[in-house]
């Protein structure tokens, strides 16, 4: 929400320094002119006068004139004047000592600029600026006045020094006004962006009262906003609606394989008892019968049992054992049984391996799973379990020789795309619980050739990273 | 700016060269102000007074005290006629232009039929000066001979101490003065010869001693940059100067006189004192012997 601000706030900077430049150059330029100007009366001064005295070789008066040039005062001042014949010497200087008569100065001559070159340096303090001097059509020599323009150097360093703290001090200015005026104009959405943006609290809707209803543009923004806002409440309930009901559908299915656990033993166990009824006297008969009816009950008591731990009201209480995949694997063998399925179970892990994972979600994970499976790999179909560690972590594959999962189906399992009523059942729940546990879910083949849906669950020391 | 005198006989070129130069623009400066107007100018009352660089000619308000003095003194108004050589001022006074000038020895000996010495001026008591050869103050000659090869400022070519000296030293001592420096120009004033040497345009100089003196108490920070390299014997000052047929007139008599009382007046006393002279005396007949020794050495030779 800065960004804007500082972007205005850099844009301003940026026009003070592109203005700065500007200003510079002007600077230069008529500095240059104002030394153009003076240069070239002092040269049309001095070629007015000095001609008879260089034709009459008058060193003194030529001498005299050209010190009275560099003796004047203020700005611009001329440094030294020296005049030189065709042949590069020396005819007189306005300082001897530097430039003594006769002395041979060709080489002054390339180093100094013509007075109608088009610019000057002037950065050095001092430009020796030259011209040809004629008098009565004959060139004389040339003359080479040296300026001073330390004050040229000092009115442009006064010049960007102002500039840098005008144009710093104006920047900031504008810059904070800039940045006070999108500031104001970007609150609404900055707003919004918060409500949106809080981490996992979702998104919360916009009071009424804080909704700038004079400002119809932000208005509508705000109430589309919380339109939208309620539009997902509504469909994150109605997800969590359908996750419960496949939890009930899960749960009444395998209440029918109860049911039908329970109902298959019983014919037979009525029987005994008839058994018994009719010979209460045979001591054999009695003992095979009440052998009968004592497996018949604990088998029925075991399969409550494992149903009742499947479902216990807070299951994530209990740490995860292998007695666990024992439950399981009287949980769903009936299922197999009943569609002729042969089924595979590996759990092979030494005791304490899988400490660490509690033991409802992992329970009723596998359960799902293996319902699914067992409904996918169809009549005289092949289904498995397979429990193993890998390095912090334990692999939970559940294994079926069915077609393999259809699309809608990995959708549920593997994404968080809204959920289509019915087929799949209890698979969003799965995805839902390893979530939770911080798991992953990837697909794969087991090396018997059959369809394995991988469960990876971190063995979290701590218990857990999200319980 | 500068007025032109009726009696000037310079070229518009020698004018404008003129024009430039402060000495002349103060002299015109004065003249214009102080001048009797041109109509009076006609007039013969108005006294013409010569004057040449044999002493600070440029202070403007040395010429002042010395022109109210004079003034005063003669009932007539003082018109000074400054030029840039001793040869115009010469030259003005031979035609009658002049009543009189303050002019060097050497010229007057040159047109001594025709000239003749009113009065010396008396500098440290006695009417006489030298001449002195400079260099700047720090250099290592020692004497006159280690100065071969140097670019040498002379005065004026009539200048006895500035010119005539010098050049019949370097004769007296078997040296060719053409070949003896490197190079020489003349400055037409000796206090251009102190800067000239001064700022090292030439490296030596030929001056009259006198104003070398007064110029260290007015401009020491200029003298001080030169040293004398060589002193000559004393030569009779440079006196002011009457055609010889005006020397007895009443005019001149008059003029001779007003010079004489200078110590007795304050605007005399003040030219004096800025002049650093003790007054005027008459000339003896030996005055300017021994420049005439030095004309001799300068005409043997040729």
């Amino acid at each position: 929400m800065v960004k804007g601000p500082l972007l205005a706030a850099g844009l301003l900077v940026l026009v003070g320094l592109l203005a700065s430049q500007l200003v510079l150059r002007t600077l230069v330029a008529t500095q240059e002119r104002h030394l153009r100007e003076m240069a070239l009366l002092e040269f049309a001064g001095i070629e007015a006068t000095v001609g008879p005295f260089v034709v009459r070789d008058d060193i003194w008066e030529m001498f005299d004139l050209l010190d009275r040039v560099t003796r004047r005062e203020g700005s611009l001042r001329p440094l030294r004047a020296t005049l030189i014949d065709p042949l590069g010497r020396v005819i007189v200087s306005s300082d001897p000592r530097l430039h003594p008569i006769g002395a041979q100065r060709t080489e002054m001559i390339a180093a100094a600029t013509s007075v109608t070159a088009e610019h000057y340096d002037l950065a050095d303090g001092e430009v020796a600026l030259s011209q040809v001097l004629h008098y009565q059509e004959r060139a004389l020599g040339k003359l080479i006045i040296d300026f001073d323009t330390t004050g040229f150097v000092a009115e442009r360093e006064r010049t960007v020094t102002f500039l840098v703290i005008g144009n710093a001090l104006a920047s900031l200015f504008a810059a904070l006004v800039g940045f006070m005026v999108m500031r104001r104009v970007l609150r609404p959405i900055a707003r919004l962006t918060n409500a949106m943006g809080q981490g996992t609290d979702g998104l919360q809707p916009i009071p009424e009262q804080s909704i700038p209803r004079r400002n119809p543009e932000i208005a509508q923004l705000y109430d589309n906003y919380n339109r939208l806002v309620h539009a997902v409440e509504e469909r994150n309930a109605t997800v969590k609606r359908l996750a419960e009901r496949e939890r009930f559908v899960s749960l009444g299915r395998l209440a029918g394989t109860l049911a039908h656990e329970v109902n298959n033993p019983l014919g037979g166990l009525l029987n005994t008892v008839d058994t018994l009824r009719t010979y209460p006297e045979r001591a054999d008969v009695v003992k095979s019968s009440a052998d009968l009816l004592d497996r018949g009950l604990r088998h029925m008591r075991d399969v409550v049992r494992a149903t009742l731990d499947t479902h216990r009201a807070a299951p994530e209480a209990t740490a995860l054992s292998r007695a666990d995949f024992d439950d399981l694997s009287l949980l769903i063998r009936p299922e197999a049984e009943r569609r002729g399925q042969d089924l595979h179970w590996q759990v092979s892990l030494p005791e304490g391996a899988i400490d660490g994972l509690p033991s409802g979600p992992v329970r009723q994970i596998a359960l799902n799973l293996l319902l699914n499976a067992s409904a996918a790999a169809g009549y005289g179909g092949k289904i498995g379990l397979r429990l193993a560690r890998e390095d912090d972590a334990i692999m939970l594959g559940i294994q079926d020789s069915g077609p393999g999962l259809p699309d809608h189906l990995r959708a549920r399992l593997l994404s968080d795309a809204p959920v289509e009523p019915g087929g799949g059942v209890g698979l969003r729940l799965v995805r839902e619980l390893v979530q939770g546990m911080g798991g992953q879910i990837s697909l794969g083949r087991s090396p018997e050739g059959l369809n394995e849906i991988r469960v990876q669950l971190p063995l979290a020391a701590e218990g857990g990273r999200d319980a | 700016m500068v007025r032109e005198y009726p009696s000037g006989r310079a070229g518009p070129a020698r004018l404008a060269a003129m024009r430039l130069k402060r000495r002349m623009f103060m002299a015109g400066f004065t003249a214009s102000m102080l001048g009797a107007p041109a109509v009076l100018r006609a007039q013969p009352a108005a006294f013409r007074f010569g004057l040449t660089p044999v002493f600070l000619d440029n202070d403007w308000q040395l010429l002042e005290h010395l022109r109210s003095h004079l003034r005063a003194e003669m009932g007539r108004p003082i018109e000074f006629v400054q030029r840039r050589t001793y040869q115009e001022v010469t030259a003005l006074l031979l035609m009658g232009d002049l009543d009189a000038a303050w002019l060097c020895g050497f010229p007057l000996l040159q047109n001594r039929e025709r000239l003749a010495a009113l009065a010396l001026p008396l500098w440290q008591g006695a009417p006489l000066y030298r001449s002195r050869v400079i260099t700047s103050a720090g250099r290592a000659a020692q004497d006159l001979g280690d100065l071969r090869g140097d670019i040498h400022a002379y005065s004026d070519p009539d200048s006895n101490s500035g010119h005539l000296v010098t050049l019949s030293e370097l004769l007296r001592r078997q040296h060719r003065p053409e070949e003896f420096f490197a190079r020489s120009f003349f400055t037409y004033g000796h206090r251009n010869v102190v800067r000239a040497v001064a700022r090292g345009l030439a490296q030596s100089g030929s001056v009259d001693g006198y104003v070398w003196d007064v110029m260290r108490r007015h401009e020491p920070e200029l003298v001080d940059q030169t040293r004398i390299v060589w002193e000559s014997e004393d030569f009779g000052f440079p006196p002011i100067v009457v055609s010889r047929d005006a020397l007895e007139t009443a005019q001149s008599q008059r003029f001779l006189a007003a010079l004489e009382a200078m110590p007795r007046t304050d605007a005399g006393q003040q030219a004096l004192a800025m002049l650093q002279l003790d007054g005027f005396v008459l000339p003896e007949a030996h005055s300017f012997e021994r420049i005439a020794a030095r004309m001799r050495i300068v005409a043997e030779r040729g």
